[in-house]
């Protein structure tokens, strides 16, 4: 998906994005959306969870 | 007309030079073309329609007329790239979790004459890590320059905060979002969505940018891998084929029950000749209810000796010998496949009859997930050196934690793992004239962790630890040997490494101080917080490094108020450092650190609101690090797995050797990603926090 942004947007978010000490604007407005999408994904079940986790050394 | 025969050849000739454009495209980028794949536990994704034909046809007639353009291309920009260049080339050699005070005592006794040349002739200082000191943190720091607030990996788990369960923080392995069902059959007409959570950008991508050329060979967090000019194979978190982090399995003609935390027993029958058994691989996810496929085997006594007999191949099988990697086909229901290797070893016969396999490495050349970038880049290291293990953390320490190896097998395994690795770095040394190549082994790490209990003592793999650490100076020897002329070396280490003997249970401790609950007014709980009481709890720990506040806002049941929130940090971490035990004598906990004063970044939200720094012998518990809590609060560590890094970073640097001259007051693992870049002459990004030592 590729979204265009106006020109006064696209130079605020880059200004918000070195601000934040994001390594570029793409990498702050993922973030910014991640975020939002995050509030509505549903999370994997429990035992799915403990699945993946198997195998890693520092957990029981 | 449209029916005529003229119209038909033509139609017939067209749709099959697209099949031949497509198959060509796919050579060309494989994981573009959405062949048919695995996604471990998440289905499978079959070639689509004509549009992707289509698309597929075209990108491939473009990438093959353009091929010779972008080639010239590259070397232009590669030629400007290193005109500021200081450097050839550089190497960076990572020994996961090579201890300074180890180090030093054993060059100090003359046992690691390599590193000490290298010292005496460039440098070497201790290496300041990361908050918390884990790897994943730490080689994320490595490769962005960046503290974990710029990157987002804080440790090895996150928590979700709808739920509280865990997931791993560095990768994310989903399920296709579109499936077609036609009966009990699921079509998946989507890939399986794959995120590295790493954020921030590589010190190589921004090298590669500029033309400098990289060859980054298991360096951590970098699976799912990035694309970028320049060749990649991905590390920890890469899951096994079923999707997990490594689980092993056991054939056993043991009939008691014994279950297994990280791996699976399964039942072997007798027969006249020998004994039958099945491998249970990933589900079939074209299947309604995606039963698990399975692989049958027989293994038969021939004259006092064992051989496997699997798929149509022989194996034989010599009691305490591992055999070569086995390449094992799981065929679903529709008839695509998924390949995983594997090594068996017969860990007994008399009077039981036992097998081990290692978790099902996905194959490097057909990964059933993308591991390399390019994606062709696994299969062909895998075609010039052999199959090699794959699995984020490869060496099977859970086998042994378990029983179901012994320490000599495990060691075996482990250095076998490592002569891959090191094949790798050496063909990517003598094959690099120029650019950058950073390889990082696990196997220093590895043998810590499980062999520490034995240092000091008099009894078996007492000398396990050192005779490894002599193993990697012989390999940073090795590097040396590729870093005469202009080029610059690092040998380095994420953390140190210090006793484990006693697991903190936070959670314990929280409830023991009114500020965590369990419903019905039990003291215990399940993994994963099962009854917390979440509308009284304002305080909760996940992981290996910190604890968080259930704060309201924040988290989905959060009682916290923000307002609250400073004073009660304050409080939490008074009492918290006055932890004592054994009568007031010991002090399990010598920091516990307010994260937001530790650094600044746009990810600091997602981090612990403490994290833990424990003294030496002490780490978070196995049960708190999954969100359950004990009875006890301080509980001693009776697993293989005794020697941790999870404690106070001041306690555990890493180390820096160079063949230059550092000169940095107090060098950090986040100064190398900076340093790389002004070696090359380019200026680091205002956004990377790290200073380059020349």
């Amino acid at each position: 998906m590729t979204v265009k942004l106006k020109k006064e947007l696209s130079a605020k978010v880059a200004k918000a994005a070195k601000a934040a000490g994001y390594s570029s604007p793409e990498e702050f407005i993922e973030h910014v959306l991640e975020r939002e999408v995050a509030k509505l994904a549903d999370d994997q079940p429990g035992e799915e969870v403990m699945r993946r986790l198997r195998g890693l050394g520092y957990i029981d | 007309m449209k029916t005529s025969p003229q119209y038909r050849a033509a139609r017939g000739a067209f749709e099959l030079a697209l099949a031949l454009a497509a198959l060509a495209y796919a050579g060309l980028h494989p994981h573009s073309a959405q062949l048919a794949y695995v996604g471990p536990g998440a289905g499978f994704a079959f070639l689509g329609s004509f549009l992707t034909l289509a698309a597929g046809f075209f990108l491939s007639v473009f990438s093959l007329f353009s091929w010779p353009f972008r080639m010239a291309w590259r070397a232009v920009r590669r030629r400007n790239g290193y005109r500021r260049a200081r450097v050839k080339k550089i190497i960076f050699l990572g020994l996961d979790g090579l201890d300074p005070r180890l180090t030093e005592r054993l060059m100090a006794e003359g046992k690691l004459p390599n590193l000490a040349r290298l010292a005496a002739g460039g440098s070497y200082t201790r290496l300041r890590t990361t908050f918390p000191a884990l790897s994943p943190v730490a080689w994320s720091t490595f490769a962005t320059g960046v503290s974990p607030a710029k990157h987002n990996i804080f440790d090895f788990l996150e928590r979700s905060l709808r739920s509280y369960l865990p997931q791993l923080s560095s990768a994310r392995v989903g399920k296709p979002e579109h499936v077609l069902r036609l009966g009990r059959l699921r079509i998946p007409l989507s890939r399986t969505p794959v995120e590295l959570r790493r954020k921030s950008q590589p010190f190589w991508k921004i090298l590669a940018r500029q033309g400098i050329g990289c060859t980054i060979l298991r360096v951590p967090v970098t699976f799912p891998p990035e694309k970028f000019d320049g060749r990649l194979l991905s590390a920890m978190c890469t899951p096994d084929l079923k999707g997990t982090q490594g689980s092993f399995s056991q054939f056993t003609t043991r009939v008691a029950q014994a279950a297994y935390e990280n791996g699976s027993r399964y039942p072997l029958r007798r027969l006249a000749d020998g004994f039958a058994g099945e491998i249970e691989g990933p589900p079939d996810t074209f299947l309604e209810d995606a039963p698990a496929l399975r692989i049958p085997f027989r293994i038969v006594r021939l004259n006092g000796a064992f051989e496997l007999q699997v798929e149509g191949r022989r194996c034989a099988l010599g009691p305490g010998e591992y055999t070569a990697w086995q390449r094992l086909k799981f065929r679903t229901v529709v008839g695509a496949t998924a390949t995983a290797i594997v090594r068996f070893l017969v860990t007994e016969t008399e009077p039981e009859f036992s097998l081990y396999m290692t978790p099902l490495h996905l194959d490097p050349e057909r990964p059933a997930l993308p591991i390399s970038h390019p994606p062709y880049y696994a299969a062909y290291l895998a075609n010039l050196l052999g199959v090699y293990a794959t699995v984020g953390m490869a060496e099977d320490t859970w086998a042994l934690n378990e029983g179901a190896i012994d320490e000599d097998a495990f060691l075996r395994q482990a250095w076998d793992i490592y002569q891959e690795r090191e094949a790798m770095f050496l063909n990517a040394l003598e094959n690099t004239r120029r650019g950058v190549v950073a390889c990082v082994f696990d196997t220093s790490d590895r043998i810590q962790h499980m062999f520490y209990r034995r240092l000091g003592t008099a009894g078996p793999h007492a000398d396990t630890i050192e005779e490894m650490y002599r193993r990697m100076d012989t390999l940073a020897g090795k590097a040396m040997a590729h870093a005469q002329d202009g080029t610059a070396l690092f040998v380095l280490s994420d953390h140190g490494f210090c006793a484990f003997r006693r697991g903190v249970n936070i959670n314990a401790w929280l409830r023991d101080n009114g500020y965590l609950h369990l419903k019905n007014g039990s003291r215990e709980s399940g993994s994963f917080f099962e009854g917390v009481d979440w509308s009284r709890t304002r305080a909760y720990a996940l992981g290996l490094g910190g604890f968080y506040l259930n704060l309201k806002g924040r988290e989905a049941l959060g009682v916290v108020e923000r307002a609250e929130a400073e004073p009660l940090k304050r409080e939490i971490i008074r009492k918290l450092a006055a932890l004592r035990e054994c009568d007031g004598d010991a002090t399990p906990i010598r920091n516990v650190y307010a994260t937001a004063s530790l650094y600044r970044g746009p990810y600091l939200d997602a981090a612990p609101d403490f994290i833990v720094g424990y003294n030496e012998g002490y780490r978070c518990s196995w049960e708190g690090a999954v969100g359950k809590v004990t009875a006890q609060v301080i509980e001693p560590n009776q697993k293989a797995w005794s020697g941790d890094h999870c404690v106070d970073p001041a306690l555990v640097p890493g180390v820096l050797f160079s063949n230059r001259k550092v000169q940095a007051a107090d060098p950090g693992i986040e100064d190398l990603a900076p340093t790389a870049l002004s070696l090359f002459g380019i200026e680091a990004p205002a956004w990377m926090e790290g200073k380059a030592f020349f």
